[in-house]
């Protein structure tokens, strides 16, 4: 495959073959312009956010797919120009099998080329079973669970390893997709939370570096620059609302393009309008410790199966 | 024009000179969703396919 090739559409910035429309903004970009555009707005996100930089070592949620990887790359980009920015990839093995095993190569392979150090835990380990023993008979709470143990597992990971924050590579499609299901949930208090409040309530701070940068362009980043082939599918990934919020979002996406970027702008705006209003108060989980809204927070309350219970009387 | 589909068929378009976003919608395919290479090279949705042309799409959208 190349993204060299000629074509009647020409880059907006240099003339050469375009390999992308920006559909919002009418503009074409080329691979390389593709890629600088890509990078400085992640540049920006950080700087906006306030992701540590200079003296920091920033835990990478590096799962192996298209997404972390760029963020991987990106980040070791800015990295080779701090060199007191301090990297480290932490994955998840949530024990899926048939899909996992391939991306783990991946990930491994990637730390690997980019010369950063990488640890991995496997839900086995960390809780005691495979996601899929986990959600035997229960396949259509696969993904709420494994986000709720991914994020607990992720955080150990981190607190482990001395980070001082996590960079996830979520993009403007996952940002967009989470507020629609919030709204589809009617869950108030995650469409109140102001995704810029990141360590306000004792969590080690997570940040979005491409979370302004759509699903096609992170794909075509990667492709460009080389990073990645495909990968199998999730298998638990059509039982989840995502796919549903994702179809919905992606077909008015295509009818009136801007439509995920006013959806997270939107909600942004809702949450700083709440301010504190909108925060839950802050606690601490009588389980673990860590933070949460509640008396246990949520990945307590997964592995003592109090979500299995009541997920059985819906 | 033969378009190779995500999960790997094949399908055969009667039409030449339309923008590859028009071959898309003539096959259900959103182009938000996919990467369109004409033969072997990455193109946007509005550049030109021709009779004799070969698309591949590649569905971006992956895990859960």
């Amino acid at each position: 495959m190349s993204l060299t090739g000629g074509g009647r559409t020409a880059c907006s910035c240099c003339g050469a073959a375009a390999v992308y429309l920006q559909r919002a903004t009418g503009r074409h970009f080329c691979h390389t312009h593709l890629a600088e555009e890509v990078e400085a707005r992640a540049r920006k996100t950080m700087a906006d956010d306030g992701m540590p930089g200079r003296g920091s070592r920033v835990a990478i949620a590096l799962s192996g797919g298209k997404d972390s990887t760029v963020l991987l790359a990106i980040l070791h980009g800015i990295a080779r120009g701090q060199r007191d920015l301090d990297l480290v990839a932490i994955t998840v093995d949530e024990g899926i099998a048939g899909y996992r095993e391939a991306t783990l190569r991946a990930a491994d392979a990637m730390a690997a080329r980019f010369g950063i150090p990488h640890r991995t835990a496997s839900f086995a380990e960390l809780f005691g079973e495979t996601l899929d023993h986990r959600v035997e008979g229960q396949e259509s709470r696969a993904c709420s669970l494994c986000g709720i143990l991914r994020r607990k597992a992720l955080l150990t990971l981190a607190r482990e390893e001395g980070a001082g924050c996590i960079a996830t590579g979520h993009n403007l499609d996952d940002e967009a997709q989470s507020v629609l299901m919030n709204w589809l949930r009617g869950d108030r208090d995650r469409l109140l939370r102001d995704p810029g409040q990141h360590a306000d309530r004792g969590f080690v701070p997570r940040y979005k570096p491409l979370r302004e940068i759509t699903e096609k362009e992170v794909a075509l980043y990667g492709m460009g620059t080389g990073l990645f082939s495909p990968l199998p599918e999730c298998p638990y990934r059509h039982t989840a609302l995502r796919g549903e919020a994702r179809a919905m979002l992606n077909a008015m996406e295509h009818r009136f393009p801007g439509t995920m970027e006013r959806v997270v702008r939107g909600q942004r705006r809702l949450a700083l309008a709440a301010g504190e209003a909108g925060r839950a108060p802050p606690g601490s989980c009588t389980v673990c410790g860590d933070p949460c809204s509640g008396p246990t927070c949520q990945a307590c309350r997964v592995l003592d199966g109090e979500v299995f219970r009541a997920a059985r009387h819906r | 024009m033969r378009v190779q589909l995500p999960d790997g068929t094949v399908r055969t378009v009667e039409a030449e000179g339309i923008p590859v976003e028009q071959v898309l919608g003539l096959l259900g395919v959103n182009p938000v969703e996919v990467i369109v290479t004409r033969n072997g090279t990455v193109v946007p949705e509005d550049a030109m396919a021709e009779r004799e042309d070969e698309l591949r799409l590649i569905r971006i959208s992956h895990g859960g």
